[in-house]
């Protein structure tokens, strides 16, 4: 029958296993663990003395660690100990200089087995490629923009907006990069990537097919219009992002993602809406020109316009009368 | 337009004190050697020129400051409103006091107001000097004029000139004086070699040389002979109220004839729809841009000073008209698009509301255009708005314009009026 054997794991802040070793237990059940080679478990840390420790396993599974004399003693349950004997180890870890390590043993219950599903999102799956599509389609929205605007120098104009919008999508994918690195080891960079210019071309797609919508049925833009969208790409955005960079569950990060643009939606919509009834000189956005073969709704007669210039007034001095209703005291001196 | 032209008003003309003198002894049948001739204008015109000052509250530190002349016995005087305006509006918060040219100060009242002549008639507690002469008749083109006043502050001033004789096409009837007219001179006399007003100084041009205006002098006449009762502060706004309303009504009348127009790029637009409109046009003859611009800008110059940042009665229409032979429909229509975006110029919720708009595809002569009329209203000249219009044409792929209307201070429905014959007189021809 062969010696029976443990496995020391080494872990990291986040108590992830860093390094793993198998160790045949002595004749007294027992292993040592020190700085020397002499010891059963030799670790690369300054703090932990030649043999600084030894660990038996109990017959029950249980464990006991004895400080072997060594200067900076045992941590244990989050307890510094000094030259402790046979002190039991609740959690199977102790730490030694400033190495944590956990103790595994053939007595330890194991989990069951999980059912593993294959990730389905494609973003999961297929992170290069939804990247790489997204990147094309915003890269697209880029030049269609400049190539619209005419400029004396094309190449310029597109090699300065795909500059800056290289800089705004490396800017906000390092963020949440970093907080999926911290939050489960990996960076993800193409899944970020991948969420950022994929839901900015499908917001900016979107504001492009309203905007032609309008003109194509004659319709003056609302004056909420970019900040909803807006609200609702945020959202998708921070979604995905948390998904992907945290172990937040779904309805958890929905919550974080709708709060958010909620709030930020509704404080501009409401200053905006506050600052334009004292705005006098404010007159919302006007319907973008497409080619006039576009239009299919027919034009209202000059008689019809005019027609409707008691409203007009109507509305002119509804205006005046709400304005004035939230600045009192001006009309005083009459 | 109308503000640069009145901002540069204010500056130009502020008021000083006179002393008591004798009564000027006209007539000289031969103009003196300028400088002999302006002292001795000076000296006669000096005991009847005052400053007037005008305070915030209880300050003794003035707010403005500007120049006034006797007109009649019993001290009264006659300056520019804008002078006295904010007094005329805000009879609680400002007061107006007078000063001579040898120091001797007390309080002035307003009596009456010619708003769209920019004349105010004013009493001085105290000082009872004898009035300057009126000169009988209109000047000639090329006398010898002065102008005398408190300019910035720095003492009784006298400037030399020629009388320019009247403006022509202007919508409210000014003389041309070349001759410098400082902040501080308005409501001081313009003043012919004989040492008679030939008018009171209004306005000029901050950066041009020596173009300069003068409110003729029959209206100082007018406003003198007015039979004088007493007004009170509210009654003393309602007239100028009401002289507002004349003004933007006269204004509008004058619009009334045919409308003129002409032809830029197949499309028919207004022109220089009255005498008194003033139209510039420009275009770049070399350009490497693929889209060609012409502009049209036109203003009536018609605006009255009302009281700080508030004009009324004045209008100004631009066209800007596109053409291309190297884009294609989308990015041509792109390009329009950007002119067709509108905003207010000027103003605050002190003087008027935000505006309300109708925007609509509408069909005009010959093709489609997108329209947007908004109004905003007066808030203490209840019946008074500004209008902003945008029409821009929406008929083909390689020609556009857009049209910017501005109407400031006019009546609802006479505005409204005007800007519809104002989009009638369009027309595509292609």
């Amino acid at each position: 029958m062969s010696a029976e054997r443990v496995i020391v794991e080494g872990l990291d802040g986040n108590g992830r296993v860093e390094w793993r070793q198998r160790v045949e237990l002595n004749a007294g059940r027992a292993f040592t663990i020190g700085r020397s080679l002499e010891a059963d478990v030799t670790l690369d840390d300054p703090h932990a003395a030649a043999l600084h420790a030894s660990v038996e396993v109990a017959d029950d599974g249980r464990l006991f660690a004895t400080d072997l004399g060594s200067l900076n003693g045992l941590v244990v349950g989050g307890k510094p100990w000094r030259n402790a004997q046979s002190l039991e180890l609740p959690d199977s870890t102790l730490q030694v200089g400033r190495t944590r390590l956990r103790v595994r043993t053939a007595h330890e219950r194991l989990d069951p087995e999980r059912p593993y599903a294959m990730p389905t999102s494609p973003l999961e799956r297929r992170p290069a490629w939804i990247a790489g599509i997204a990147a094309l389609a915003t890269a697209a929205q880029v030049v269609y923009a400049c190539w619209l605007g005419a400029p004396r120098d094309l190449a310029i104009s597109i090699v300065t907006s795909m500059s800056l919008a290289a800089a705004v999508a490396a800017g906000w994918v390092a963020i949440w990069g970093l907080l999926s690195r911290v939050m489960q080891g990996r960076w993800s960079w193409l899944r970020h990537f991948g969420i950022f210019l994929g839901v900015s071309a499908v917001f900016v797609a979107v504001n492009g097919l309203a905007d032609l919508a309008g003109f194509l049925f004659a319709v003056p833009p609302s004056s909420g219009r970019y900040t909803w969208i807006g609200a609702v790409a945020l959202a998708s955005m921070l979604f995905l992002h948390l998904r992907h960079a945290s172990n937040l569950q779904a309805s958890r990060a929905a919550l974080i993602a709708c709060t958010i643009p909620l709030l930020l939606a509704g404080a501009a919509h409401w200053i905006e809406e506050r600052s334009r009834t004292r705005d006098v000189n404010y007159i919302g956005a006007r319907m973008r020109i497409y080619p006039p073969a576009l239009m299919l709704r027919a034009p209202n007669t000059l008689e019809d316009f005019f027609n409707r210039a008691p409203d007009l007034r109507e509305f002119a001095d509804k205006r005046l009368a709400e304005a004035v209703a939230n600045e009192p005291g001006t009309d005083a001196e009459e | 337009m109308f503000r640069r032209a009145l901002i540069a008003g204010l500056v130009l003309a502020f008021p000083l004190p006179a002393q008591a003198q004798p009564p000027a002894t006209p007539l000289n049948t031969v103009t003196p050697a300028s400088s002999q001739g302006a002292r001795e204008v000076l000296t006669r015109v000096r005991p009847a020129v005052v400053q007037i000052k005008s305070f915030f509250g209880a300050n003794t530190a003035q707010a403005s400051h500007g120049t006034g002349f006797a007109v009649k016995e019993g001290g009264v005087f006659i300056t520019n409103y804008h002078v006295v305006a904010e007094r005329v509006q805000h009879p609680g918060k400002y007061r107006l006091e007078y000063c001579t040219a040898d120091g001797q100060t007390g309080p002035l009242s307003v009596l009456a107001v010619d708003v769209r002549h920019d004349l105010a008639l004013v009493r001085a507690a105290g000082y009872e000097p004898p009035p300057l002469e009126l000169q009988p008749s209109s000047t000639v083109k090329g006398d010898r004029a002065y102008s005398v006043g408190f300019p910035l502050d720095v003492g009784l001033t006298i400037t030399e000139g020629i009388s320019n004789g009247k403006v022509e096409d202007s919508f409210e009837p000014r003389i041309h004086y070349s001759g410098a007219i400082n902040a501080g001179m308005s409501g001081g006399p313009g003043l012919d070699a004989a040492g008679e007003v030939i008018g009171v100084n209004v306005s000029g041009y901050r950066f041009e040389q020596l173009v300069s205006f003068l409110v003729p002098v029959a209206h100082v006449r007018a406003l003198r002979d007015r039979s004088i009762s007493p007004l009170s502060d509210l009654e003393l706004k309602r007239e100028a109220a009401a002289q507002m309303l004349a003004h933007s009504t006269d204004l509008l009348g004058a619009l009334n004839g045919a409308m003129k127009t002409q032809a830029v790029a197949g499309y028919i637009l207004p022109d220089k729809i009255a005498p008194f409109i003033n139209c510039n046009a420009s275009g770049n003859a070399e350009t490497d841009d693929p889209v060609q611009m012409v502009q049209v800008r036109c203003e009536a110059k018609a605006g009255l000073y009302i009281q700080q940042g508030l004009y009324s009665g004045d209008l100004k229409y631009a066209h800007y008209v596109l053409t291309t032979d190297r884009l294609d429909a989308l990015r041509f229509t792109n390009r329009l698009s950007g002119l067709t975006q509108a905003t207010g110029r000027y103003g605050t919720l002190r003087h008027v509301g935000p505006y309300a708009c109708q925007d609509h595809i509408v069909g005009l002569k010959g093709f489609d255009a997108s329209l947007l009329v908004c109004a905003r209203r007066y808030r203490r000249f209840e019946r008074l708005y500004d209008f902003t219009v945008r029409v821009n044409s929406l008929n083909s792929p390689k020609q556009g314009y857009a049209s910017h209307l501005d109407i400031y201070g006019v009546e609802f429905e006479p505005g409204m009026k005007f800007i519809r014959r104002y989009v009638e007189a369009m027309e595509w021809r292609g």
